[in-house]
């Protein structure tokens, strides 16, 4: 019997795209769970729905019809407000680009979630400089994002994600622009919290290396989820850009 | 790290681009100031110049002067006004009018005759002081007279020139003289300098056969006190006669001055206002859609779109205030430079406008609401104009903007 905690569950999601006769359907009744400590990763080959999927788990998309529960919450009754809310105190993002803002300093980069919870200076000062350390991170915490290497920039990206602790954390492509020594270490991370924090990730990439670390991989394939199971056969379909 | 802090260094993330925007922002807050106080300065000295020049803040006549000028209608009892005046420091004159016709060889012109005290109107009055040519009348100038501008030129009398004057007397009798022209007035107002002859009183009482008759008295604080406040003076210790304050006797030129501050400084605000919002919106619908993605991310993150619009709005208040600091510092260096030195306008010529002279040195007037009303104008409007671009941010759709491409 499985025990862990249900954090995010989506029935029979749908989700299209344009109006009138051209639509594109780009996820086609979709069901899917992911638990408490999960590190699952989502493949599939370009346009198969992985981005859409992640955004709508994410609460930054809404679904065409279905049911998406995030930690008991139904997404389509929330408000923007609402879902901002639970995006900022439950979800960590991980993107491609790294996507910090360039006007502020790593340490700040990965504070900046914490000072929109309102946690008092002290209490994010510890908790940065604790993911800091944990991620080898130490001595740049005052430069900019334009000092830090592309590896750097990501381990920032990792620690803004994880250092509210959030329910769940979304990563897209992340080691997409980064070289695979690099790649390995960020996953090596993630898998360390993930084990230490409890910490659920859940990964949509083309990376084969990624699939090496998950205890879970959701295949998709023309917006739904198939049985098809990866093997060295058939990786490459899932793994071409 | 706050809110505040993120803003300023957002700012400055487009140097060239936040430096050109502060510049057109502290320029139209530096013109703004500038402008108003040459504008006040120019409309307070015509008012001042209206009353300081020959018509006082109140001048008194007997009932129903103004509406014939009869040489009849003389004041009596005058003694309570020196009282009110000698009280209250405010300087008084007595002026007796009368008309009759003026000639030089053959050239001949109606005229109205003022029977003037030359000692109390050079110290409480500035038109003998506007003399084109010769000199103003003196205590001792016995059947010498002055002229306008206009009337001297129409019976081509000069300096020196014989007159010959033919009035009727208050007794009925044919009053006739010779006076020399001892002096020709600057252009004033237009009844000045096609009309006036101005003599001393004891030359009137001898011409129109009267006794120290006098048609009007005019009161002047030199601004020390309101009009409305010496006409309440008076009034209070006289009876049956016209008080009447310089607005009262010269509505226009009190209406015209009054509005054209108001309608001069709407019309400058309104201008320099529009030019920085718009400058300012510029700015900031570009600085939007640079960070578009960016917005996507902090959205994505969890920021609410109230505190987008905040910081923001933030951004563009932190903008106003620099251009504010600079425009205080431009602007009010320039205002008190045009406020000592003035503007030389002499170039234009004697300049007279609806009765009101000109000062040839065009001066600025500086005060606070000069300086603020700007700054506050300025911040209102570069703060309005920040919520479109604001909103911009606020309403964008993470998903869509993390994808954005400028």
């Amino acid at each position: 019997m499985n025990t862990k905690k249900e954090i995010v569950s989506l029935r029979n999601v749908i989700k299209n795209y344009g109006h009138g006769k051209v639509i594109t359907k780009a996820l086609q009744g979709i069901e899917l769970n992911i638990l408490e400590g999960d590190f699952s990763v989502m493949m599939g080959p370009s346009g198969s729905g992985k981005s859409t999927l992640l955004n709508i788990i994410g609460g930054l998309d809404k679904a065409t019809s279905g049911e998406v529960n995030f930690n008991g919450k139904d997404f389509n009754t929330l408000s923007n407000k609402a879902l901002s809310i639970i995006r900022r105190n439950h979800i960590g993002f991980v993107f491609q680009n790294y996507n910090l803002l360039p006007v502020l300093t790593a340490y700040e980069n990965a504070e900046y979630v914490l000072m929109l919870q309102e946690i008092p200076i002290s209490q994010r000062k510890e908790k940065v400089m604790h993911f800091f350390q944990e991620m080898g991170l130490e001595g740049l915490e005052h430069r900019f994002p334009r000092e830090l290497s592309g590896g750097q920039q990501q381990r920032v990206a990792i620690a803004r994600a994880v250092v509210s602790d959030p329910l769940l954390v979304l990563a897209d492509e992340i080691t997409a622009n980064v070289d695979s020594e690099t790649a390995q270490s960020l996953l090596e991370l993630m898998e360390t919290l993930n084990k230490n924090n409890k910490t659920t990730f859940l990964f949509s990439t083309h990376d084969p290396a990624v699939i090496k670390f998950a205890k879970k991989v959701i295949v998709l394939k023309d917006g739904k989820i198939t049985n098809e199971q990866i093997s060295s056969e058939n990786i490459e379909k899932y793994t071409k850009r | 790290m706050k809110i505040i802090k993120l803003s300023w260094r957002n700012l400055w993330r487009n140097p060239t681009r936040t430096n050109v925007t502060i510049s057109a922002v502290a320029l139209c807050i530096a013109a703004l100031i500038v402008f108003q106080s040459m504008i006040v300065g120019l409309i307070e000295k015509a008012k001042f110049t209206t009353t300081d020049l020959i018509i006082g803040e109140v001048q008194v006549h007997a009932k129903g002067y103004l509406d014939d000028r009869s040489i009849y209608k003389s004041l009596q009892n005058i003694k309570e006004i020196h009282s009110v005046a000698k009280e209250n420091n405010i300087g008084l004159v007595e002026r007796s009018y009368g008309f009759g016709l003026i000639s030089s060889g053959t050239k001949s012109a109606g005229t109205q005759f003022w029977g003037i005290n030359p000692e109390s109107e050079l110290q409480h009055f500035d038109f003998a002081n506007h003399i084109d040519k010769g000199n103003f009348l003196t205590n001792t100038s016995l059947n010498k007279i002055v002229l306008g501008r206009k009337l001297a030129s129409s019976i081509a009398a000069d300096i020196g020139t014989e007159l010959v004057v033919f009035v009727q007397g208050a007794d009925g009798s044919l009053g006739n003289e010779l006076f020399y022209v001892a002096g020709i007035l600057k252009n004033m107002a237009d009844n000045i300098d096609r009309g006036a002859a101005m003599i001393l009183r004891e030359d009137f009482d001898i011409l129109f056969s009267t006794n120290n008759l006098i048609h009007e008295i005019a009161l002047n604080s030199k601004g020390r006190l309101e009009s409305e406040e010496i006409q309440k003076l008076v009034s209070a210790k006289t009876t049956g006669l016209d008080v009447k304050t310089w607005q009262q006797l010269m509505p226009t030129i009190a209406l015209m001055t009054e509005k054209m501050i108001v309608f001069m400084r709407t019309l400058f605000s309104l201008i320099f206002g529009i030019a920085a919002s718009l400058g300012l919106m510029n700015t900031m619908i570009m600085s939007t859609y640079d960070r578009m993605r960016e917005f996507g991310i902090i959205r994505a993150i969890g920021t609410t779109p109230w505190r987008i619009l905040k910081q923001v709005s933030l951004e563009s208040l932190l903008l106003t205030i620099i251009a504010s600091v600079i425009g205080v510092v431009v602007g009010l260096s320039g205002a008190l430079y045009f406020q000592k030195f003035g503007f030389d306008v002499t170039g234009a010529g004697n300049m007279s406008f609806g009765g009101v002279v000109m000062d040839p040195i065009w001066k600025a007037s500086v005060s606070a609401g000069i300086v603020f009303l700007p700054v506050v104008l300025l911040m209102l409007v570069c703060i309005l104009s920040s919520i479109y671009p604001a909103s911009i941010a606020a309403r964008i759709k993470p998903v869509e903007a993390i994808h954005y491409k400028p």
